[in-house]
């Protein structure tokens, strides 16, 4: 395997004359990170993370914890991306008051609704106005560690109760007195955010490491996006996961539970960027077929085909690039003109697209073709090209100059540049434009025969189209062309090894990290480049529990586990 | 009635007809101003920020004449009406001195935190200080229910020029339905009903809150600097839900001004022009009856993101590609298509002042009661240019802002117009902003 880990691993912006243009114009390093970004970037100490549950967290952990049937309501804050994903922008945010707002409506509404299932409500609590404190104890510490993914200790569990109380002496009844209780627990930054605690003692290597319960926390959410369930709180409290082959055994069940399949939909949602199907919308007079409902199918299919792939099927990563399986439902059949599946699960039916159509991979699919919320109109070569980069290689494309003249650009009206070739070409004529541009314009050029909702087509204002382009020095043709080189280079791989760890450890990799991601990444390959074998190396590692950088595995240990994951394939 | 006191019997008069009553005001029942209600409140001062993304053309833009009476150019000829109660700001610029121009925040933010920014771009980013309307509505919030609200134009709550410092935007509220749930809901108390009684389930609510902080101390221990700063402003929205639930324990003080508005119907939300102006207006009276029925003091209002997408129906460009991508139309001298945005954003924005004047307060209106910012990113967008930011201030706070001039800055950062902002509203600060954005010297001219 050809490596390149220089581009991948140490996150520098790519070099590039633009970025240089940029300094010279403004009289600034612009690649210079601020501050609080070069202390990320030591590769020192991290610390323990403070995590705000996403939206699809929140609504998952009441349902584990509460089973189905609550309702959930109120607006949540929009999410941030930073340094690539979601996952590490949830490290970086708080409640504004507003935020508080909605979280005191959902916790009490979610309280009282809890309180009415059979499965929750205690026995203890029917008994009118009477204050049972053993039952409240009960009562709080149970759903307080579920909620909380840690026992209460006795001050905490004493202060909920003492809410309870106080609310059942103000209400007059018991009930009530339990449910303001499950709201203050649900109200608590201990449920809103995901805190982590360092263990009190150092691993053998005399490293900081996470405590128990939190490590069974980045454990979940890895696998699952949602919280521990009953079984792994109580290994962790019982310090089976400072054990090998009980960890292992702890990761193994898990990615054989149903919920795995969530957690895989949850890590490439975030790194393929698909919050921002969230209001996507593009001009229907352009593009008669698009509505929201497509855009969700749009969505959907290829998280569907990404699942298939890499979960059912235990495929190669690699193959994203070029499978021609899919899943198809009637909205998505018109946009590609295949034949509408005739039955399917809600709509939807397995679908081969045959070896003559121009639709292999995931690119090729509407997925990746209309998501871009800057251009409701049209299709954006620069955009898409930056996505590629950006989402599938982990090689960050500086932002344009402060002072660009972008007058001769990409005026669509212009009868001499009728496509957006000739429109782009123009415009990178402009050296301070040209650097940047040729990272992103080559690979967004040869997907232009596909418009901005991810139809084909052959021609642009009556001009056909020219889809050849270069990758990494490599010519090719279109878009299948270009899957064909992706799925040729070692960056998509190291790519999602990187984002896999920053995505299970809030956190972006620094210098610091660089060994053991390089070792991950030799291992993912020798791995055949399974998902599944990914995901567990990364569950069971140290680096996921460690509070320094990520360091490679002792060798005697990682055998073992390398032993151990052969042995249950 | 009762008692004859002066309160009741003006009051009485004011439910009564049309009578034409005059009675010496007695001081003790006027603010510091001069202005009290009928019924004997002080009119409250309320502050408001109103963003419009992509910036002007100067010279359609910026009036020739300085002072008052100031000329008014085509693209602010909308807000001609109001000229004398619309102060504009010429040569107030975002300056970097060393820092990045980062494209559409960096001009905003220098206007609204006093500091430009280090982080951040087209899509966001993050804030150095907090916003204007944070720091007034610490002041002048506290006693409403809603400490501040924060809207949007075009269906994306993360559009918001509202922020405490980092990376948190306050989230706009979008949807006029869920707007006018959360003002005049079940938990709307009417503040000119007679009766009122302290619900008991809200004093439980209190309660969960005020335990909730006892989480902090612990939580606080175990985290390093970054993290503690991100927890402290989570316990301070804990705190001020908490007050605003005690606000609802309390009767609230009349306004005689409020009359509580028709719940809206179902509308699309979104950026196209029509349908995001069709929401604004919606939000914009609901916003002025919230204002004008003490529900809130503060808001901040985006009609759309600062790299903005409103865009014409049918149309494949939005306003902010428009700016960069259209042509400069050499007869006309600029961006026709582009231009067209900035015309009816400052149509909008009059709209706003229109619902804002509408509303009878004492002896003048809920504009004059107000000082409401109206600002953009850019200068001009097309490159992004932060010096000369346009700038407007409507509304005279009650008495105490001098409105209706034109004044330049003479290239002085854009940060004098918040520290004097600030000072007219009783905030106690004698400087404001950091950097080269740092600034002491209010502008006295509109000081009364």
């Amino acid at each position: 395997m050809d490596r390149r880990l220089g581009k991948a691993i140490t996150r520098l912006a790519l070099p590039c004359c633009m970025a240089i243009a940029a300094i010279a114009l403004a009289g600034v390093d612009f690649v210079k990170p601020t501050s609080a970004a070069a202390a990320q970037d030591t590769g020192g100490s991290h610390g323990p993370a403070l995590r705000r549950l996403n939206e699809g967290q929140y609504l998952r952990s009441i349902e584990q914890v509460f089973g189905h049937g609550i309702r959930v309501p109120g607006r949540f804050a929009p999410p941030l991306r930073e340094q690539g994903l979601l996952a590490i922008g949830e490290a970086h945010v708080s409640v504004s008051p507003s935020g508080l707002e909605q979280y005191e409506l959902r916790a009490r509404e979610i309280a009282e609704q809890a309180l009415a299932l059979p499965g929750v409500r205690p026995n203890c609590a029917n008994q009118g106005n009477r204050f049972d404190r053993d039952c409240a104890e009960q009562f709080l510490g149970k759903y307080g560690r579920l909620l909380y993914r840690r026992s209460l200790d006795a001050a905490e569990l004493a202060g909920v109760v003492a809410v309870s109380q106080r609310a059942a002496a103000t209400s007059g009844d018991f009930g009530k007195g339990l449910q303001a209780g499950l709201s203050r627990l649900l109200v608590s930054p201990y449920f809103i955010f995901r805190l982590e605690r360092a263990a009190a003692a150092p691993d053998a290597m005399g490293r900081a490491v996470l405590d128990d319960t939190s490590l069974a926390t980045r454990i979940s959410f890895l696998l699952w996006d949602a919280p521990p369930d009953e079984e792994l709180l109580a290994a962790a409290e019982r310090g089976d996961l400072r054990e090998d082959a009980k960890l292992a055994a702890q990761v193994d069940r898990m990615m054989a539970s149903p919920r795995f399949e969530q957690g895989v939909r949850s890590f490439f949602f975030d790194m393929f960027g698909f919050d921002q199907f969230a209001g996507l919308v593009k001009d229907q007079a352009i593009f008669p077929k698009f509505n929201s409902e497509l855009a969700r199918d749009a969505q959907e299919q290829t998280l569907r085909t990404l699942v298939n792939l890499l979960v059912t099927e235990k495929g190669d990563y690699r193959d994203i690039f070029s499978t021609r399986k899919t899943f198809m439902n009637r909205g998505l059949a018109a946009l590609y003109k295949v034949p509408a599946p005739s039955a399917g699960v809600e709509g939807w039916a397995p679908y081969t697209f045959p070896d003559d159509s121009p639709r292999a991979g995931i690119l090729s699919l509407a997925g990746f073709l209309m998501l871009d919320p800057t251009h409701e109109g049209k299709s954006s070569p620069t955009i898409r090209g930056k996505a590629v980069r950006e989402l599938l290689l982990c090689q960050p494309v500086p932002a344009p100059p402060p002072n660009v003249n972008f007058s001769i650009v990409q005026d669509d009206s212009n009868p001499l540049l009728k496509t957006a070739r000739q429109r782009l070409i123009a415009h990178q004529e402009s050296p301070a434009c040209a650097g940047c541009h040729a990272l992103t314009d080559p690979i967004g050029l040869s997907l232009e025969n596909y418009d901005g909702v991810g139809a084909f087509r052959s021609h642009e204002h009556d001009a056909a189209i020219d889809a050849t382009g270069t990758f990494d020095g490599k010519p090719y043709v279109g878009l299948l062309g270009l899957s064909q080189r992706l799925r040729e280079s070692a960056d998509p791989p190291a790519c999602l090894v990187q984002r896999l760890f920053e995505y299970g450890s809030g956190r972006a990799v620094g210098a610091g990290d660089n060994a053991w991601l390089e070792t991950a990444i030799t291992r993912f390959e020798t791995d055949g480049f399974r998902l599944p074998a990914l995901m567990r190396r990364i569950a069971t590692s140290t680096a996921l529990r460690s509070l320094g950088p990520a360091l490679p595995e002792p060798g005697t240990q990682q055998a073992n586990l390398g032993m151990l994951y052969r042995r249950t394939k | 009635m009762s008692r004859w006191t002066r309160r009741n019997m003006l009051r009485g008069m004011a439910r009564g007809a049309a009578v034409a009553v005059s009675l010496p005001l007695l001081d003790l029942f006027l603010d510091g101003h001069g202005e009290a209600l009928a019924n004997g409140a002080p009119i409250p001062t309320r502050f408001g920020t109103w963003f419009w993304g992509c910036g002007v053309n100067t010279a359609r833009w910026f009036p020739s004449t300085l002072g008052k009476g100031y000329d008014l150019k085509p693209e602010l000829a909308p807000i001609a009406p109001w000229r004398d109660k619309v102060s504009v700001f010429s040569n107030f610029n975002c300056i970097l001195d060393g820092k990045p121009n980062l494209v559409h925040w960096s001009g905003v933010m220098a206007t609204l935190t006093g500091s430009a920014p280090l982080k951040g771009g087209v899509t966001g980013g993050s804030a150095e200080a907090p916003t204007l309307d944070c720091l007034i509505a610490d002041h002048i919030g506290r006693g409403t229910r809603f400490r501040s609200l924060e809207l949007a134009c075009t269906g994306q709550s993360g559009v918001s020029y509202s922020m405490r410092a980092g990376s948190t935007v306050n989230p706009s509220e979008v949807d006029p339905i869920q707007l006018y749930r959360r003002l005049f809901g079940p938990e709307f108390a009417d503040p000119n009903k007679a009766g009122f009684t302290p619900d008991p389930a809200i004093m439980v609510r209190e309660s969960v809150l005020s335990s909730v902080k006892d989480d902090r101390d612990t939580l606080m221990r175990s985290l390093g600097s970054a993290d503690r700063q991100r927890v402290d402003q989570y316990f301070t929205s804990v705190r001020q839900v908490e007050e605003q639930l005690g606000q609802m324990l309390q009767k609230p003080a009349p306004a005689e001004a409020c009359t509580i508005p028709k719940a809206p119907g179902q509308m699309t939300l979104g950026p196209t022009w029509d349908v995001a102006t069709r929401t604004h207006d919606v939000m914009a009276q609901l916003l002025v009856m919230a204002l004008a029925c003490n529900q809130t003091r503060v808001f901040s209002m985006a009609l759309s993101n600062a790299g903005s997408n409103l865009r014409k129906a049918g149309e494949p460009v939005s306003f902010h590609e428009l700016t960069h991508e259209e042509p400069v139309d050499e007869k006309l001298g600029y961006q026709p298509k582009a231009t067209f945005f900035i015309e009816r954003s400052m149509e909008t924005f009059a709209t706003m002042l229109k619902h804002l004047d509408g509303v009878r307060e004492g002896a003048s209106t809920l504009l004059d009661h107000s000082l409401i910012l109206a600002t953009s990113e850019s200068n001009f967008a097309k490159i992004h240019s932060v010096d000369n930011l346009p700038i407007l201030v409507a509304g005279s706070a009650g008495g105490r802002w001098k409105p209706g001039q034109h004044i330049s800055g003479n290239g002085d950062p854009s940060s004098r117009v918040g520290l004097t902002i600030q000072q007219v509203l009783g905030l106690p600060v004698t400087e404001w902003g950091s950097g080269a954005m740092q600034t002491s010297k209010p502008i006295s001219e509109v000081v009364s």
